[in-house]
């Protein structure tokens, strides 16, 4: 083994000068917090979630995990659980869907922040929709940072547990993403847009309000993605030329791994 | 010696089994314990005599899903022999009919109501294939019960009938056997294993993590013997590829030089890109991979002349960062999805150094995410085995699943205690299955000066 030398390695985070490549490394990187633009009481999440009845106790999938006999594995006495882990909460879920339209986050956007900043995770992304499962007094938790931060554009992003369809259609008149459920609409009296079902699409008692759509200034200033009115193809060349190196680099070592080399 | 990598291998404590150890030790060639446990896996059949009375008596076989076992019933042809009170009789005529072309090795032992045989390697050594395990054993046992109880054509005609269904299931009319049957062994019948060279891939992650007793660390270096061995069948780490395997499975499942452990340890609380980054660190201290270039931005560019090193650094960073994530969920359903998209950090954050497997791991594990969640359906991850057409793309992601499952605290409906039971007790029965992760350690450090003679 070489002899060891102390790094002064610092997280590449992500490539670029731009304002994209800014917003995509503030995102991805967990030491910098995201600016809080609205706040949404608790017993609304868990309305907008549907998971469990407002207030109601955490149903458990098994005993805590301190009451859990278990055979001996050193592993799970290192890695340091969940609170839901400790207390044996189910597992659930909350689905986000993003639109085309110059979107604070999408759906690829939304695995590399998940995975820079919460623990015990599982999701899968897809062209317009992202899963989050977690255990559900974390899940709570996540999506209150989802929903209250600079991610969450009420106009753009949308929760869609089912019925997913719409993030690259059109905008509506008021400039909301498409919902064939309809569970939110502008209200124009409030300025605010209000989710008028959970995202299950079961009609709410009590409508929840989660804040006005995001000027058209600002979803230009904190869009996540390149386009010809953001930033256009030529901002991208530390991308790209990170992205071809990358994808020759996969072949060759595919190919065979003994011949990568410093040069390339 | 062809290669001059050395390792240090350490146990699940951290403790060092065995230092100064060349990567050819860790070879299915080489390594002595690996060659055991294939041998075990390749040539052991089981009978579960209580199963087979059972079905026997209600006339219940040829059924096709393991939950539908009472799909086919023919009560009126059913036959109450006595079957478990004869098994050293069974058990002593399978001898008669299998053990003689061995070597004098005790072929057939009685466990409990099981008979378990051990097809002899001369037998193995003259076919073609490794089915002999299924088809002699469950000739043996026919013929074995139709002599002790007295069944004949002349005599019981359904009843030969009945006991050729309830052993063979629906066999030859389909060509597999029914899931659960009286008579099974470790790896499938070779005609349902899914592409050339994955017999030892074809066995489902529950059962590895049953037989290592949910203990994370020997999960991985089971699933590692076995997956290393069908990587080696399938030609995957011939030539070119021989290094690049042997690394890999060292780093990944023998955890070598503690990396996994030390990534485990380091980032106990964190998240997956934490992983990543201690993974990168490491890297660059151990001198693996360098600066190569630095952007106008400041993002840095790294190279590497040692890729099969790199690649192995990667993948026990892949291996830490599914244990830290499932380890604080404690699911296991959260390790395909660590699998699929955690290349995407690992060459962002080197400037485009070929992800774990070359890009192989993560096309896998988008495939995997998908089949495993119900944005397509599927199976949870303890259910598959890495035969399966969506999962055979590569060959280092049978270890960190078979980790992950054995995280699981009990969230998952295709659970080891419900899909794997009866090898729970196989850990018992085998005392070679205990402490893979040390014997193979234990056997590398054996070998070690041989190999280094050359």
């Amino acid at each position: 083994m070489a002899e060891k030398t102390k790094s002064e390695y610092v997280p590449n985070i992500y490539p670029g000068k731009d304002t994209v490549s800014a917003r995509r490394k503030k995102l991805w990187d967990k030491s910098r917090p995201l600016l809080k633009y609205r706040s949404i009481a608790e017993d609304d999440i868990t309305q907008l979630l549907s998971h469990r009845a407002v207030r109601s106790a955490y149903v458990s999938v098994h005993p805590p995990l301190e009451e859990l006999i278990e055979p001996y594995d050193p592993i799970k006495h290192i890695v340091v659980p969940t609170p839901g882990t400790r207390a044996g909460d189910r597992i659930r879920f909350i689905q986000m869907s993003d639109s085309f339209h110059l979107p604070s986050i999408a759906p690829f956007g939304r695995q590399r922040l998940y995975f820079s900043r919460f623990r015990g995770i599982d999701t899968v992304v897809y062209s317009g929709r992202e899963i989050l499962e977690m255990r559900e007094r974390d899940l709570e938790k996540a999506t209150k940072m989802l929903l209250e931060t600079e991610i969450f554009n009420p106009g753009r992003s949308a929760l869609k547990g089912i019925t997913v369809h719409g993030h690259s259609l059109r905008l509506d008149e008021n400039g909301l993403m498409f919902d064939a459920r309809r569970r939110y609409i502008y209200d124009k009296d409030s300025g605010e847009v209000v989710y008028i079902k959970d995202q299950m699409g079961n009609v709410l008692d009590v409508p929840v309000p989660v804040g006005p759509p995001l000027s058209e200034e600002d979803c230009k200033k904190l869009c996540l993605t390149y386009s010809w009115d953001t930033q256009p193809y030529k901002a991208r060349t530390e991308l790209f030329e990170m992205m071809s190196r990358s994808t020759k680099m996969r072949v060759m070592a595919g190919f065979n791994p003994e011949m990568i080399n410093e040069s390339m | 010696m062809k290669y001059g990598d050395k390792v240090g291998l350490y146990n699940d404590a951290s403790q060092c089994i065995a230092e100064d150890v060349p990567i050819e030790a860790l070879s299915p060639f080489y390594n002595p314990y690996m060659k055991d446990v294939l041998d075990l896996f390749k040539r052991t059949a089981f009978v579960n005599l209580s199963k087979l009375q059972s079905c026997l008596k209600e006339g219940k076989a040829g059924w096709e899903t393991v939950i539908g076992q009472d799909e086919c019933k023919m009560p009126w042809y059913g036959r109450d022999l006595p079957i478990v009170e004869h098994a050293e009789e069974i058990a002593d005529r399978i001898r008669d009919k299998i053990g003689k072309f061995g070597d004098g090795e005790d072929s057939v032992v009685v466990m409990a109501d099981t008979i378990i045989v051990k097809i002899p390697r001369e037998v193995m050594g003259i076919f073609a294939s490794r089915d002999p395990v299924y088809t002699w054993t469950m000739v043996a046992l026919c013929q074995a019960i139709a002599e002790i109880f007295k069944i004949d054509p002349n005599t019981d005609l359904d009843g030969c009938n009945m006991l050729k269904a309830v052993v063979f299931g629906r066999y030859p009319q389909s060509i597999t056997f029914s899931p659960g049957a009286p008579v099974s062994g470790f790896l499938k019948p070779s005609n349902v294993v899914d592409g050339l060279g994955a017999e030892y891939s074809g066995i489902t992650v529950n059962h590895i993590v049953a037989m290592v007793n949910k203990r994370t660390m020997d999960g991985l270096a089971l699933a590692s013997i076995l997956e290393e061995a069908a990587q080696w069948e399938m030609g995957n780490a011939v030539g070119w590829y021989e290094r690049y395997n042997l690394l890999g499975y060292a780093y990944e499942g023998f955890n070598a030089n503690n990396l996994v452990l030390d990534l485990v340890k380091e980032n106990r609380a964190g998240m997956i890109m934490d992983v990543v980054h201690s993974t990168v660190r490491r890297a660059i201290e151990d001198k693996v991979i360098k600066v190569k270039k630095k952007f106008a931005s400041g993002y840095k560019m790294y190279a590497t002349d040692n890729y099969p090193l790199w690649n192995a650094y990667e993948l026990a960073g892949t291996t830490a960062a599914v244990i830290v994530n499932c380890g604080a969920m404690r699911a296991g359903q959260a390790a395909p999805s660590v699998l699929a998209y955690i290349n995407d950090g690992f060459t962002i954050e080197t400037g485009g150094l070929p992800d774990p497997d070359g890009g192989r791991m993560e096309g896998v594990g988008i495939g995997f995410a998908f089949y495993t969640h119900s944005i397509y359906g599927g199976a949870g991850p303890g259910a598959y085995t890495f035969d399966h057409v969506i999962l055979r793309g590569s060959g280092f992601i049978q270890p960190p699943i078979v980790a992950g499952m054995c995280l699981d605290s009990g969230t998952q409906l295709f659970s080891p205690e419900m899909t794997s039971s009866a090898f729970f007790k196989l850990r018992d029965m085998f005392p070679l299955l205990q402490n893979p992760l040390e014997k193979v350690a234990e056997a590398a450090e054996q070998i070690k000066g041989e190999i280094k003679k050359g």
